[in-house]
Order: C-alpha cells, then structure tokens, then sequence
C-alpha cells in the first residue's frame, strides 16, 4: 500500500528535470528529529527504493518528509546525491528500455518518490522552503498550463461530432467536415468585417429608412412590399435595407465620430479578398510542409501492406469495410503490376479515353448552352415584366443551374468508367471535369449579368432625362423661379429613382445561393434520408434485397460536397461586395449545413467501400480554392474598375469610378505630403521594376527549392545504397564465418 | 407548365441511371421478356426448352457436357437462374474442401446444380435433392438418370421443403448432414434453416452454402445470421451467373453447435 500523500500522481517528467534546474537551498528544517530515524533513513536511501517507503511512513509526523542535510556527513551527501542522479536519469531514459509496461511504471513511481524526497537534501541550508515553494509554483503553472490545453481543445467547434464520424466513415469524410469547420472559420472573420464595419455603422450613424429617395420603397412597390413572396425574392424591405449595396448613403463622413462610411464600403471589400488570399495561402504553405513524404513508386506493396490501416476506424462495420477495400486495393494492385507488363491493346484503351473526354466535352458544352439560354429567356420575362410568369419561370435560371450542377458530376462519373484508369486518378480527372463544369456554369451566369447590367446603364440615362424634366416641372409648378421659394417638400418615396445595377446584382447572387442551398438541402433529403427510409422499411416487403443491391444506402460523396463548398465559397466572394448580407448569410447556412450533414451522415449512410486517404487531397482541394478565390475575385474587380457607379443608389454614387474614394480620403483625411508621397508610389515608373522584381524573387525561390527536392532524391538514393551495403555486410560477416568454419 | 428546360436539365441523370444499371436492364429482357415471348410462340415451358437443347447437344453419361450445354443455353439463347460456371466453381472447391458423406439440396430447379455437386462427391456419398414443383423435378430427374447418376448417388424428393425436413430423420434414417445447398426461394432460407437446427440434423461443421445472398438477395436471413451467431460465416463475392456487371455472393455457413 502506497503511502496516499505523496503527490507525484502526475509522470511527467519535465518537472523531475525542472526540479534538477533548481538544486537550491532549502532552509533550515524547525522539527526536531531523532537521530535514529536519520540514520535509518540514510541507510535506506542507499538501498533499494522500495524499502525506502516502509521508512516513509514513518514520516507521516512530519510534514514532506524531508531529510535534515546537515545531519548528514558530507560522503553520505555525495553518496545520496549520486543515488539521486542515478535515479533521474533512469526517469530519462525509461521509455526507451525494453521492458514491460508494468514494470515501467512501478519504476517510475519508485524513482520519481525518491528524487522528490531526497532532492531537497542535497541543496544546502536555507534556501530551502523558497525551493519548495519554487517547486510547488512551477508544478502548479505546469497544470494550469495543461488544463488551459485541455480547456481550448475542448473550446474547438463539433470536435465530438467529428471525431464520431471519423470513427465510422474513416478519414476521407471526415476531411470534409474539418474543410467545412475551417471554411465557417473564414467565414466568421469575413462577416465580422462586413457586419461591424460596414452595416452596423449605417445602421446605427446612417440616415434612417425612409429620409432620403434610395432608403425608401418606391410607391408603386409599396403594396406589395411586405409579402413574403416579396421578401424571399429579395425585394421589397428586403432590398432597401442594409442588405444591399443600394441602401448606403454616399455621405463622406456620417455620425458624431466622423466614420468614413464610402472609404470603409471600399476596404472591407479589398480587405474580404486579401484575407481570403492570406488564409488560403497560408494554410497550403502548411499543408505543404506536412505531406512531406512524398508517393514512392518503389516499395508499393510495402508500403500498401504496414500503411494502409486507419488507427482512427472504431466502428466494427467501419473495420470491416476498411479491411474489404484493402483486400480489393490489394487484388488491384496485382492486376496493375500484371497488367503494366503486358501492354497490349494501348491503342483500344487511348480511343477510349478520347471517346471519353468528347462525351464530357459533348455535355459541358451542353450545359453552357443550356444555361445561357435560359438566362437569354430570364432577360426576356424581365422585359415583359415579371409578374405575368409562374414561379417555375422566374427561377427557371437558378433552378436549371442547381440540377445540372447535381446531374451533371453523376454522367461524368459514369462515362470515366470507360477510361479504365486507377481510381486516384480516376478522381482527380473526376473532379477537373466537375470543376470545369461549374465554372463553365458560373462564367456564363456573369456573362448573362454583363448584359443586365448594360441594360440597366443604358435605363440610366433616359432616367437620368426624365428626373430633370420632373425636377423643372415640380419647380414650374410652385410658380417660383428663383432659388429663394422654399424647396417642395416630397415624399421620398414618390420621387422618381434611378435604376440600381449594383443592388440588382446581389440580388443575383443572394438567389443562387438561397437556391443552391435549398436544392443540396432537398437533394439531401429527398436522395439519403427517403431513401434511407424506403430501404429500412419496404426491405421486407419487396422482391429483391434492397440493402444489397438497388438502391442501397447511399454513400458520402466526399469530393462533390468539397466542390459544392468551395463553389459556394467563390459565389460569396463574387458577391459580397454588392451584398453585404452574403457572409452573413452563407454563416448561417455552413452552421446549418454543419448540423444537418453530420446528423444525416451518420443517419442515412453507409462507410464508403472504396476507403481513401484523405491526406493526398487536402493540398489538391487548397489549390481549387486558390484558383476560385482568383477566378471570383477577378469579375468584381473588373466591374470596379470598369463600370462607373450608378448616380442614384450606394455608397459610390456621383463618383467617376468607385477606387475614386481613395483619390478623395488621400486629398481630404491625410496631410498634404502624404498624397504626394502616394502619387509618386503610384507611378508606373516605381511599380514596374516593383513588379519585375518580385517576378525574379519568385523565380529564385521556385528554382531553390527545385534544386532542394533534387538533393532529397539524391540523399534518399544514396541512403538506399549504404542500407544495401550494410545489407551485404551484414549478409558476407554472418554468412562469411559459416564458409570459414566450414572450409 | 414546367418549362421545357427544366425538363432538359434532368436528362443527364435519365442518361445516368440508364448507363449505370445497363445490366439490370438486359437482365430484364434476356429473363422476362424473352422468356414471355418464347413462351407464347413455342407453348413449351422454358425449363422444357432448355431439357429438349441439352437433350440434343450433349453426351449421355457425361455430368461435364451436360453442364457445358447448359452453360451455353442459358448464356446465349434464354436465362435460367441456375448456379453458373463461376459461382458452381466456388461451390466445386467448398464441396472437395468438405468432401461430405450427406448432402442435402434445397431447390434442385432443372438440376443444373444437383449434377454438380453429384459430380464432386467422394465415393460412398449421397446426395438428397428437394424440388417443390412437379413439372421441373420430372425434368430435373431425366437431366440427372441422363448425367449418368444412380439412385444409390442422388435421390430427388418431391415435396415442399418445409414438409421434408422435419421427415428426413425418420423416413429417409438421415442423423446428420454434412453439406447442404440452399437455392430455393429466397424467403424460406430462413425457416429452412431453423428448421434444420431444431430437428438436429446439422452437427459441429456441417457446412451450409446458400446462393443468391446479394441478388436478389435475402436479408432476413443475413440478419438473422449476424445476430443468431451459431455459425462462422462469409460471403463469397462473384458475379451473377450468365451476367457481367452485377454482383453476386454465395453464404458459406459452418455450424458451431449450441454453446
């Protein structure tokens, strides 16, 4: 029976080697203490340590237990002290002797008693209750250390939920959930930025609903302006409020602390994309120094045979899937390697893959033309006007690009079954064509919005006329010329508006995300949780086994959610500068989408059958991102850039071009030096050679760490060949002495 | 009312449930409405056909050309669902595997399978064949005496399986049964199995193969496997017999005994 107030029930031993650091003094001890009990102590710290702890309860009296140094003479001191060392380093080198666990632990304990007791005896004199309390500090800070850990591993969002699934579906699925985490992460900072610092101020500083023309429904919507309808649709209230581009006012300077509302509109919305850029690249920097390993090609079925097993796995039926799928991936292998050596027929499998890839050339340059005229027949409903369509027809756009956006991935699917190649790159060819699809899908969107958008500038102008001669014709009508008759008071909702492309715009993009979302949400439904159900509850009524054959349960699509997130991801950043609601809204549905995704993975499906790595992916998955980050970014920087701002709605209004905001915060906010300073930073003159010389940083880096990864494969070669000749030694050196012997 | 371009967006999935289940569909044909039209223009039942094309393309005596000429009838001018040249070699090595002195067959059909398992077994075994339905036990007892196996190899019993079992101890003096094949519907494997457990007929190792777990498939009987554990079992994964691209398992069972 171990003595109970001893306190090492922590093994750690980082303490053992602080308490090494701090051999001080301790004072001098104030209980009286027989000589014998010393002596008997003495003689027991230099024998074994177990027969220390039948000493050690006699202790009890004493608080610590500790040894009185300067009863001891000076060999014994230096004999305790060797005993002490001794014990420590055993401590350190525990976990590399090759012993059983037990033992190991009854060890540890042993040795970790009897420094703590006898260490004090060897720092001299007074210092010693100050070391205690050292000691004392620093295991306590040691704790409040771990448990601040423990604290924020526990504060991580869904770790449990997470963790779960990993367990039953593998890492693969699971990758998609962490992707998800990481992504409402994003999100998070993005909506702080558009909520704190755009629509908070104009809510708050700004002038309110109904004081100027563009925060007021106009009276011909007014009717209607409060139907839900309406409001699903994005207009009505929805539309003039903070939610969109439209409602801002173009003030330079609102409330009583001078926020600089236009300046903050343009930043927030270079600084969305600047972090996006951050994150993303930071985050592949890391990923890239992870998968450092690298794909051997030698050495496959090695690797297959003592690497292939997820630890993480702690579902029964999830193990034996994992064993079936490497079994499989073992028989492929053989067939692979049995197969590159004959090879016959190349000519049938190339014609296939050709045939293949027109197929989904066939079908995405269907879908293109599916979608651009549909928007060509949207443009024409709009013209008519769109009251006198039914529902179906006024989402015909958004509707036909979810289902093809669904349909489409499936048909590629099975077409690459012809092209007969070993799954991994069977999936990355998979998600290039899917990629594709959706950007074909999205480019011709914007396409279609280009022309709206020039419809729209086209209408400013004739209402633009048409103000003026409303203007005259409400002052002709008071009867006054000059300046000095009071101004007519008007309603603002009855003076004639601008038309408003920007706010139409996010309109655009606030739709397809509502629908995009609405379609996964139902396709999710309807296609796992439906089927679930049909395949528990018809099974024993119905001929064949449905659990079997078809339908089954599903199975997690893995790489189509990642895609349809990061598409997802792209269509806010397209959007959220003309619709400061996107990141808000795309937080609520990656929360929503959290909770219903995990709850249907583990309700509606099976682990998958073909079991992959996630890790391979990761990096893949960051490029997509960067290249849709980039690809996104690019439409909303043109329109900047390009279109000027409307003269009636926004922030920018009047101005030439929106980027004018910083030409005027330069001129007005900053001292005079500073936009010279600027101008001259400006000048194509300093930013070309700026350019041309990150353009030479790069091309340096990109060739040094070339020339790294060759001196890895060197080094790596050349390991192989010194294990090869150790292996020859050892083999000649063994074998060598038999020959001798034998001869 | 919906617009037609609705409708056009939903023709890459009908694309894709047509490409991905292609063999279902021939299945489909080459089984049912093949065998209809057959039916109405010959007037003879397909198990008869099939005896009249063995009758002439094979050698008497010979188990080997009588189970070729099956395998080349089924694949190329109809479908039966007999066991298939792949999956009879699973049952080929279990069999020499188990080289059982009983063997008991559930569902004999035209007797594809009864010659095959006759054809595996040791010297001195026996072999019982159950078939329900008088037209295909007359066929199937031709197609055997044809194969060259006596009464004292092969017995063709002519009754429901349920009425059998529970007499095969006292009329046909059976005490254990070393190997039995499960082919009949799939939705009496089931009370088939427990009632060979309850009337004690299978001892430790009797070894049970049924066929057709995946499709079409019995799963009451899965379940009851997985949860009842009595036996070691495992699935051998093939394909389905006379078809490509659809998958297909046979149920290996060995009996442990009551514990």
């Amino acid at each position: 029976p171990r003595p109970s107030h001893f306190s090492p029930g922590d093994e750690d031993f980082q303490e053992n080697h602080e308490r090494q650091k701090h051999k001080g003094k301790r004072r001098n001890g104030d209980r009286p203490k027989n000589k014998r009990e010393n002596q008997r102590r003495k003689r027991s710290s230099n024998s074994e340590p177990e027969t220390s702890e039948e000493s050690e309860d006699e202790e009890e009296v004493n608080n610590d237990g500790e040894v009185r140094p300067e009863l001891l003479s000076p060999e014994e001191l230096e004999k305790l002290k060797e005993a002490v060392d001794e014990k420590k380093k055993l401590i350190q080198s525990l976990r590399g002797k090759p012993w059983p666990m037990k033992q190991k632990l009854v060890t540890l304990r042993e040795s970790q008693l009897f420094v703590e007791k006898y260490e004090g005896a060897l720092g001299k004199g007074k210092g010693r209750k100050l070391y205690a309390y050292k000691v004392m500090m620093t295991k306590k800070w040691k704790k409040f250390q771990r448990d601040f850990e423990n604290f924020k591993t526990a504060c991580i969002p869904w770790e449990m939920k997470i963790k779960e699934i990993e367990s039953h579906f593998g890492s693969s699925v699971a990758s998609y959930f962490i992707f998800l985490r990481w992504m409402y992460g994003i999100n998070m900072i993005l909506f702080g930025l558009t909520f704190g610092l755009v629509m908070v101020p104009e809510a708050l500083m700004g002038r309110p609903y109904g004081s100027i023309p563009r925060k007021t429904v106009p009276r011909a919507e007014e009717a209607g302006a409060m139907d839900f309808a309406v409001l699903w649709d994005f207009g009505g209230y929805a539309q003039y409020s903070v939610l969109f581009y439209g409602y801002y006012n173009n003030q330079r300077a609102i409330g009583w602390f001078k926020f600089r509302m236009p300046l903050s509109y343009f930043l927030v919305g270079v600084g969305t994309v600047a972090y996006s850029y951050m994150v993303v690249i930071r985050t592949m920097a890391r990923n890239a120094n992870e998968s450092g390993v690298g794909d051997d090609n030698s050495f496959n079925f090695s690797w297959k045979m003592f690497t292939s097993w997820d630890y993480l796995i702690g579902n029964p039926e999830t193990a034996d899937n994992k064993f079936a799928s490497i079994t499989t991936s073992f028989k492929e292998a053989i067939l692979e390697e049995q197969e590159s050596r004959k090879d016959d027929n190349i000519h049938l499998t190339r014609f296939l893959r050709v045939l293949a890839n027109f197929l989904v050339l066939c079908c995405l340059a269907g879908s293109g033309y599916l979608i651009y005229f549909v928007v060509r027949r949207s443009q024409k409903f709009a013209l008519d006007g769109l009251e006198n369509h039914t529902w179906w027809e006024r989402n015909e756009v958004n509707m036909v690009m979810s289902l093809l956006g669904m349909f489409c991935p499936m048909l590629f699917d099975v077409i690459s079954a012809l092209e007969n190649y070993h799954p991994r790159v069977a999936l990355q060819w998979q998600l290039g064509r899917i990629f594709a699809l959706f950007l074909g899908n999205l480019y011709t969107f914007i396409i279609a919005l280009m022309d709206a958008i020039n419809l729209k500038r086209k209408e400013e102008k004739v209402v633009k006329y048409n103000i003026t001669m409303w203007e005259a014709s409400l002052y002709n009508g008071t009867g006054s010329e000059n300046s000095t008759a009071p101004p007519v008071t008007i309603h603002p909702a009855d003076v004639p508006r601008g038309p408003c492309w920007e706010t139409m715009v996010g309109q655009e993009f606030v739709r397809l995300i509502i629908s995009d979302t609405m379609t996964t949400y139902i396709t999710l439904l309807i296609g796992d949780f439906l089927r679930a159900v049909l395949v528990r509850f018809l099974n024993h009524c119905w001929c064949w086994d449905l659990e079997a054959g078809f339908p089954s349960y599903s199975e997690f699509d893995v790489s189509g959610n990642v895609l349809g997130l990061i598409f997802n991801q792209g269509m806010i950043w397209m959007g959220a500068f003309y619709a400061p609601c996107l990141p808000a809204l795309n937080l609520l549905r990656l929360h929503v989408s959290m909770y219903l995704q995990c709850w249907a993975v583990m309700c509606c499906n099976v682990p998958q059958e073909r079991v992959f790595k996630a890790s391979g992916s990761n990096n893949f998955y960051m490029a997509m991102l960067l290249v849709i980050l980039f690809l996104s970014t690019l439409p909303a920087i043109y329109t900047i850039v390009t279109i000027p701002p409307s003269f009636d709605c926004g922030p920018f209004s009047g101005k030439n071009r929106m980027f004018d905001v910083i030409q005027e915060t330069l001129e007005s906010d900053f001292p005079a030096w500073f936009s010279k300073v600027f101008s001259y930073a400006s000048n194509p003159g300093l930013v070309l050679p700026f350019i041309l010389l990150m353009v030479l940083a790069i091309y340096y880096l990109q060739s040094t760490s070339k020339s790294y990864r060759e001196a890895n494969v060197e080094l790596k070669n050349k390991l192989q060949m010194v294990t090869q000749r150790l292996d020859n030694f050892v083999f000649l050196t063994s074998y060598g002495s038999d020959f001798i012997l034998n001869a | 009312m919906v617009s037609p371009a609705i409708a056009l967006a939903f023709v890459p999935l009908l694309l894709t449930l047509i490409i991905k289940y292609r063999y279902y569909f021939v299945l489909f044909y080459r089984a049912v409405l093949v065998r209809i039209w057959k039916d109405c223009v010959t007037g003879l039942s397909r198990e008869e056909r099939a005896f009249q094309y063995v009758l002439t393309n094979s050698t008497p005596g010979d188990p080997d050309s009588i189970l070729d000429a099956f395998d080349y009838w089924c694949s190329k001018v109809e479908f039966i669902s007999n066991i298939g040249p792949k999956k009879g070699k699973i049952l080929d090595r279990l069999l020499l595997e188990q080289s059982p002195l009983t063997v008991l067959e559930l569902g004999a059909h035209c007797g594809y399978s009864t010659v095959r398992i006759a054809r595996a077994l040791p010297l001195g075994a026996r072999l019982y064949s159950i078939e329900m339905d008088q037209g295909n036990a007359a066929i199937a007892e031709k197609i055997i005496r044809l194969a060259g196996f006596d009464d004292d190899t092969v017995e063709l019993i002519v009754n429901p399986s349920d009425e059998v079992i529970p007499r095969l101890r006292s009329d046909y003096n059976l005490e254990r049964l070393d190997f039995v094949f499960m082919d009949h519907w799939k939705k009496c494997y089931l009370p088939d199995l427990q009632l060979l457990e309850e009337y004690g007929l299978l001892g430790k190792g009797s070894m049970i193969v049924a066929d057709n777990m995946l499709f079409p498939g019995a799963p009451k009987f899965l379940r009851y496997l997985r949860k009842c554990g009595l036996y070691e079992w495992k699935i051998h994964r093939a394909m389905l017999e006379y078809s490509r691209g659809i998958r297909d398992g046979m149920a290996e069972l060995i009996y442990q005994g009551i514990k």
